[in-house]
């Protein structure tokens, strides 16, 4: 029985390398608890051993969904081997160590700083950071869920960035001193109501500019889907797109589902993967909506500067636009590559104007958004 | 002998209304026994709530509930100070003027003046209550990493107080709806479990337990049309809780099958957004074909 016992351990804990392999987190904790649950099912009944294991195992519900099958296929190589070991054995006649070492060298190895493993487990160590080293131009659509709900959570995170100004709070964070003096003094003095204060959210007011020129195609999808997931995490937000002309659609973006989003913007939007006319674009969007534009204003350019228009108008546009807002952030998908120097006569004019000049060609360095946000 | 105890666990589940099945059974046995907090995620309204409210009274324990939401913080979940009440006591003390001042400061620094919230009630229980943790996805990251070190520790520190050890560590059961990825170490911490929508089967018996005087035609139609209302593409797919609650409608308007007219009129039962409303009422008649409901000039 004891024997029996032991066996089954080293089988789980074989079963937990094989799940590793698996893109399976588990440490040392999990295969704990995987063997203290084996301890109390009974090993005989086969659906109930796989249960317990699955519960002990896994951590979501992608993993749910994987376990049966990884389940079984394990436990019917180990079978196949034990079937060939136990005829193998019965040849050679009381070589049972044999039966053990390798399993058992494996975990020592495993013990001994599995290497490895180590590095496969911190390179896939979420969706979220595979997705985030993905050029975008790369992405099949069957992943697109995934990346919008991590741009979701991108912005976010950004929007939750907090400003070094106080306001008033219910909950008990930090005590405003003056303004319980204040409200208490109806009261001849006595602190009887207590007031407190938390730092003010970031009120940042966004002005977003995509251009979706033909040169952009390979981003321009997944820009918008970004703007799409900017758009319904701030309020203050609006958006345009440019090919040719310049397009205001935020009110198209505020659409419930973004399929709708994408559909209003399609109908509205002419010039998707047409030519591209930056400068006027920027020069109509300074002039026709200057008023969006104040101190408070942060507006971020999406193109890669590919334009054929006379470089003066754009830069006009450029410190019009530079002028009236906080920052300029310049997203250029094409920086992303280390080789790549702004050298186009678009993006020479446009320098001098832009704030932060950075890539957007992968989650990452939509990340790093959030410096400048 | 083991898999005596589990059947004990899906007795006790079953006595107490709740339809299982066996990786719910095995779930909540481990937890129990390795007393590990259960971490439960699925859609919304499949029950994974009242998995704790089933345990806490298959258990014969109090079930203390902490709601997460957002700016959820540890003085919400934790313990506050009566500040009033110290306040009205001092000056009560005062008038009186007795006593020295650090038994003052002892006496409104005591356990009166404590407002326990959920998680130092939980620790502090008499007995081993359950604690659920609903919906922590809505609460924001900070306050995850807070209450892994909580449920890792099962101990609170008041500065004015010290520190309090749980007397008896808590069955603890955190739900979420994925509304964001938990992060990996509490994912770690717990043991999961996956509630997906019920199957037929499992649907009726819900169905049969929870509307216990309905007309048994009447509910296998009523199943049958959810099972396959969810395969549409809807914004909010209809849970178990809109199943009972049409049943339940149904059954009192003395229905003993499935009517189409009347399951134009009381759509808005199952589904609660005008979107889905429409795309149901488009491919209604599929639904009839599949789930054989009639209309009564049909049969004439």
């Amino acid at each position: 029985m004891i024997n029996r016992r032991t066996d089954l351990t080293s089988n789980v804990v074989d079963f937990c390398r094989f799940l590793r392999s698996h893109d399976f987190r588990i440490g040392s904790e999990e295969e704990a608890t995987a063997l203290r649950a084996m301890s109390l099912v009974t090993p005989d009944d086969r659906s109930r051993f796989a249960l317990a294991l699955q519960v002990a195992l896994t951590h979501n519900a992608q993993q749910v969904q994987q376990f049966p099958e990884l389940f079984d296929q394990y436990w019917k190589e180990l079978e196949k081997a034990v079937d060939s070991k136990t005829k193998d054995s019965r040849k050679k006649n009381g070589k049972q160590n044999g039966t053990q070492q390798p399993s058992f060298d494996a975990l020592k190895s495993w013990l001994n700083g599995q290497k490895n493993n180590e590095e496969t487990e911190t390179a896939s160590h979420s969706i979220t950071e595979t997705l985030s080293q993905k050029d975008f131009s790369l992405v099949p659509a069957d992943q697109l869920a995934e990346l919008v709900r991590i741009i979701q959570e991108v912005s976010q995170a950004l929007a939750r960035k907090l400003n070094r100004r106080r306001e008033k709070s219910h909950s008990a964070q930090e005590f405003d001193l003056k303004n319980t003096l204040r409200r208490n003094l109806r009261r001849g003095g006595e602190l009887v109501e207590l007031v407190y204060k938390r730092p003010r959210r970031n009120r940042v007011r966004l002005v977003v500019l995509a251009d979706v020129s033909k040169s952009m195609d390979l981003y321009s999808t997944f820009l918008i889907q970004f703007l799409y997931a900017f758009q319904s995490v701030f309020r203050r937000i609006e958006t345009f797109v440019f090919s040719t002309q310049l397009h205001h659609v935020t009110a198209d973006l505020k659409q419930q589902s973004f399929q709708e989003a994408l559909r209003e913007l399609s109908e509205h939007t002419a010039g998707w993967s047409g030519g591209t006319r930056i400068g006027p674009s920027l020069w109509t969007f300074a002039n026709d909506y200057g008023r969006l534009l104040n101190r408070e204003t942060l507006v971020i350019i999406l193109s890669d500067g590919w334009d054929t228009g006379d470089p003066n108008v754009l830069a006009e546009a450029m410190q019009r636009i530079q002028q009236k807002s906080c920052k300029v952030i310049w997203l250029n998908p094409l920086a992303g590559n280390p080789t790549y120097q702004p050298r186009t006569a678009a993006m020479q004019a446009v320098l001098p104007y832009v704030d932060v000049f950075a890539s957007a060609h992968n989650i990452e360095s939509l990340k790093a958004l959030g410096k400048w946000l | 002998m083991h898999n005596q105890e589990l059947e004990r666990i899906a007795d006790l589940l079953q006595s107490q209304g709740y339809i299982t099945d066996p990786s719910v059974t095995m779930a909540v046995y481990l937890s129990m026994q390795l007393q590990k907090p259960l971490l439960i995620e699925g859609p919304a309204g499949v029950g994974k709530t009242e998995i704790a409210k089933v345990m806490a009274r298959a258990l014969d324990t109090d079930l203390i509930r902490l709601q997460c939401y957002e700016g959820l913080d540890a003085t919400h979940a934790l313990y506050e100070w009566n500040y009033q009440r110290q306040l009205l006591h001092l000056k009560m003390v005062e008038a009186q003027s007795t006593g020295t001042t650090q038994d003052l400061e002892e006496e409104i620094f005591g356990e009166k003046f404590l407002m326990k919230r959920p998680l130092l009630e939980a620790i502090t229980y008499p007995k081993k209550p359950v604690l659920l943790i609903d919906e922590v996805d809505r609460a924001d990251e900070e306050f995850e990493s807070f209450l892994l070190e909580v449920l890792s520790d099962w101990q609170i520190t008041i500065p004015e107080v010290g520190t309090i050890k749980a007397t008896h560590i808590p069955q603890v059961i955190v739900t979420g709806n994925r509304i964001r990825e938990l992060s990996e170490a509490l994912r770690r911490r717990c043991l999961y479990l996956w509630i997906d929508y019920p199957d037929y089967e499992k649907e009726l018996a819900i169905v049969r337990g929870k509307v216990p005087q309905i007309n048994e035609q009447l509910a296998e139609q009523i199943c049958r049309f959810m099972q396959e209302l969810r395969k549409l593409r809807l914004e909010k797919t209809p849970g178990i809780a809109e199943t009972i609650d049409w049943a339940r409608a149904l059954s009192i308007l003395h229905f003993d099958h499935l009517p189409k007219d009347i399951v134009e009129q009381t759509l808005g039962v199952v589904l609660k957004d005008w979107k889905d409303t429409r795309t149901a009422q488009l491919s209604l008649s599929e639904l009839y074909e599949k789930t054989g409901v009639v209309s009564k000039f049909d049969n004439l």
